[in-house]
C-alpha cells in the first residue's frame, strides 16, 4: 500500500519522466528547480551579507541584489515553461486520443453495421458460401475493432479518462452468460469449462460492457492457457461487502519471476510466446484499471506446469449506489 | 396457438410503428444502416443529416426518441441536446447519444446537458441499439 502511494507520488511529481513519455525534453524537473531557487536564496542572503559587512558601499550591494533577482527569475522562468510544455503536450496527446478513436471508430461501426444489416435482414438469395465469407469478414472486423479499443482504452487508462457508465446488475447473470459465450472456444480446445455459483443474485453497479471485457479476458486467458484435455472452473461467491470471482486452471501456469510484470501494460510471459498464443500484452493491464477504477481489486496465484487461479472483487450494490446512468 | 401468436406480432408491430424515432447523423453509411434497421423492426423513422436539420425536425416532428450523434455539421449535438431540452415541447424527449467519442469529459457533458443515455457505436450491435430503444420507449 505504501510502496504504491509511493510509486503515486513520485509519478504525479515527476513531470520530467512525463515529459519524457510525452517524447519532448525538458532540462530538469520542477520540484528539483525549486530545491535549486532555494538554494540560491540562501547562498545569496549569505553573501549579500557577507557583501554589506564587508564593503561599506551601498552600490555593490545594490549589484548583488540585482544579481540574486536576475538568478531568481531565470530559475523561476524554466519552471514555468516546464509546467507549461508538459500541460500543452498532455492536452495535445488528449486531443491525439479523441479525434483517433473518433475517426478510427467510425469505419469498424460502419462495416460492423453494414454486415449485421445483411446477416439479419437481407439474407435472402445469398448461398452458404457467400455467407461464411460475410461471417469471417465480419469477425476480423470485430478483432479489428477489439484491437482499436484496447489501444485507445490503454491512452485513456493514463490520462485518467477511461468512461464508466455504470448500471445495476446480477454479477452472476454477467458470469454466465460470459462462461457461456466462451463455451465454443473450450470445447474446440478441448477444456471443460465449468461454473460453481450457489448464489441467484449478488447485485453490483458497473459498466456493464466494460466488466465482461474483463471477465472475457480472464476465461479466454485460462482457455488458451491450457493446453487441452484441461478444466477451467469458474467460481462466484460473496466476500465482505464484495461479489468475488474466481477462475482456475490447470494450465502452464505463469513463471514466479515473471509474476511481478503481468499486469503491465504490453508485457507478455515467455509462456504466451512459446506457446504461440497470439495477444497484445494490454488485457490485463486494461482489465485490473476497470476492476480498480470499479472500485474492486484483481489478483492471481499461479505455480508454473501447476495453473492459476485469477481473481477479482467488485463492491455490492448499497442503497446510496442504486439508480442508473452513475459514472465514474 | 398460430393465429395467437401472428396476433400477438402485429400488435407489436402497431405499436412500434406509433413510435417515432429521429436520428440526427452526419455519415450516411451509419444513418442508413440504423434507419433501415429500425423500420425493419418496425419503428417509424425520421432522419437529419446536420444538427440544424436536426433541431429543425425534433421541433416540428416531436418524435418519440432522439438518437443524436456529437460530431455534426452546422450545430454539434451538444447544441443540438441543449436546444431540445430547452424547449418545452421537446425537453421530455429521451436523446439518446450514440458517438465514437468515449472519453469521460464526453460522457459527463453529455449527461450533465441531460442526455437520457450515452452509447459508443462502434461497442454496440444493431439490436443492441434496438433493444436500448425499446427498453427506453418501455416496449416489451
Amino acid at each position: 500500500m505504501m510502496l504504491k502511494l509511493r510509486q503515486r507520488l513520485y509519478d504525479e511529481l515527476n513531470l520530467k519522466k512525463q515529459a519524457a513519455d510525452l517524447g519532448i525534453s525538458v532540462w530538469q524537473t520542477p520540484s528539483f528547480l525549486f530545491i535549486v531557487m532555494g538554494v540560491i536564496i540562501i547562498s545569496a542572503m549569505s553573501g549579500i551579507y557577507i557583501v554589506s559587512t564587508n564593503y561599506d558601499s551601498p552600490e555593490i550591494v545594490v549589484i548583488s541584489e540585482s544579481l540574486v533577482v536576475i538568478l531568481l527569475l531565470t530559475v523561476g522562468n524554466s519552471i514555468i515553461r516546464t509546467v507549461e510544455e508538459v500541460a500543452k503536450s498532455n492536452k495535445m496527446k488528449s486531443e491525439f486520443v479523441s479525434i483517433a478513436s473518433h475517426q478510427l471508430k467510425t469505419p469498424i461501426s460502419e462495416m460492423k453495421w453494414q454486415i449485421e444489416l445483411l446477416l439479419s435482414k437481407f439474407t435472402d438469395g445469398l448461398s452458404e458460401k457467400q455467407l461464411e465469407i460475410i461471417s469471417e469478414v465480419s469477425h476480423s472486423g470485430e478483432k479489428m475493432g477489439r484491437l482499436i479499443n484496447d489501444l485507445l482504452d490503454v491512452a485513456r487508462i493514463d490520462q485518467g479518462q477511461l468512461a464508466l457508465i455504470n448500471e445495476e446488475m446480477n454479477f452472476c447473470t454477467m458470469v454466465d452468460s460470459a462462461v457461456m459465450a466462451q463455451q465454443s472456444l473450450a470445447k474446440a480446445s478441448n477444456v471443460e469449462l465449468i461454473v460453481t455459483c450457489n448464489l441467484k443474485k449478488l447485485e453490483v453497479v458497473v459498466d456493464r460492457r466494460r466488466i465482461a471485457v474483463v471477465l472475457d479476458n480472464l476465461i479466454t486467458n485460462a482457455i488458451k492457457y491450457t493446453d487441452g484435455k484441461g478444466k477451467v472452473e469458474v467460481i462466484v461467491e460473496e466476500a465482505d461487502g464484495f461479489a468475488q470471482f474466481c477462475i482456475r486452471d490447470n494450465g502452464v501456469g505463469i513463471p514466479r519471476n515473471e509474476q511481478s510484470s503481468l499486469c503491465q501494460k504490453f508485457f507478455r510471459s515467455n509462456n504466451s510466446i512459446k506457446n504461440e498464443t497470439d495477444g497484445t500484452g494490454l488485457g490485463l493491464y486494461i482489465a485490473k484499471n476497470i476492476v480498480e477504477q470499479s472500485g474492486g481489486k484483481l489478483w492471481f496465484k499461479s505455480i508454473e506446469n501447476v495453473g492459476s487461479e485469477f481473481y477479482f472483487s467488485l463492491p455490492l450494490m448499497t442503497d446510496e449506489k442504486k439508480g442508473l446512468g452513475i459514472l465514474k | 396457438m398460430l393465429k395467437c401468436r401472428q396476433d400477438l406480432h402485429l400488435l407489436h408491430q402497431i405499436s412500434m410503428a406509433d413510435k417515432k424515432l429521429l436520428i440526427i447523423e452526419d455519415d450516411l453509411v451509419l444513418q442508413k444502416a440504423l434507419s433501415e434497421y429500425l423500420i425493419a423492426e418496425g419503428f417509424n423513422v425520421l432522419s437529419a443529416g446536420d444538427g440544424e436539420t436536426g433541431v429543425q425536425m425534433a421541433l416540428g416532428e416531436l418524435p418519440d426518441l432522439i438518437l443524436l450523434d456529437i460530431v455534426l455539421p452546422k450545430k454539434d449535438g451538444y447544441t443540438v441536446l441543449t436546444e431540445v431540452r430547452a424547449n418545452e415541447a421537446t425537453k421530455h424527449v429521451p436523446i439518446v447519444l450514440l458517438t465514437n467519442l468515449g472519453s469521460i469529459s464526453d460522457v459527463e457533458k453529455a449527461i450533465e446537458l441531460g442526455a437520457t443515455t450515452y452509447l459508443v457505436k462502434a461497442d454496440y450491435k444493431l439490436e443492441e441499439v434496438m433493444m436500448k430503444v425499446k427498453e427506453i420507449l418501455n416496449i416489451k
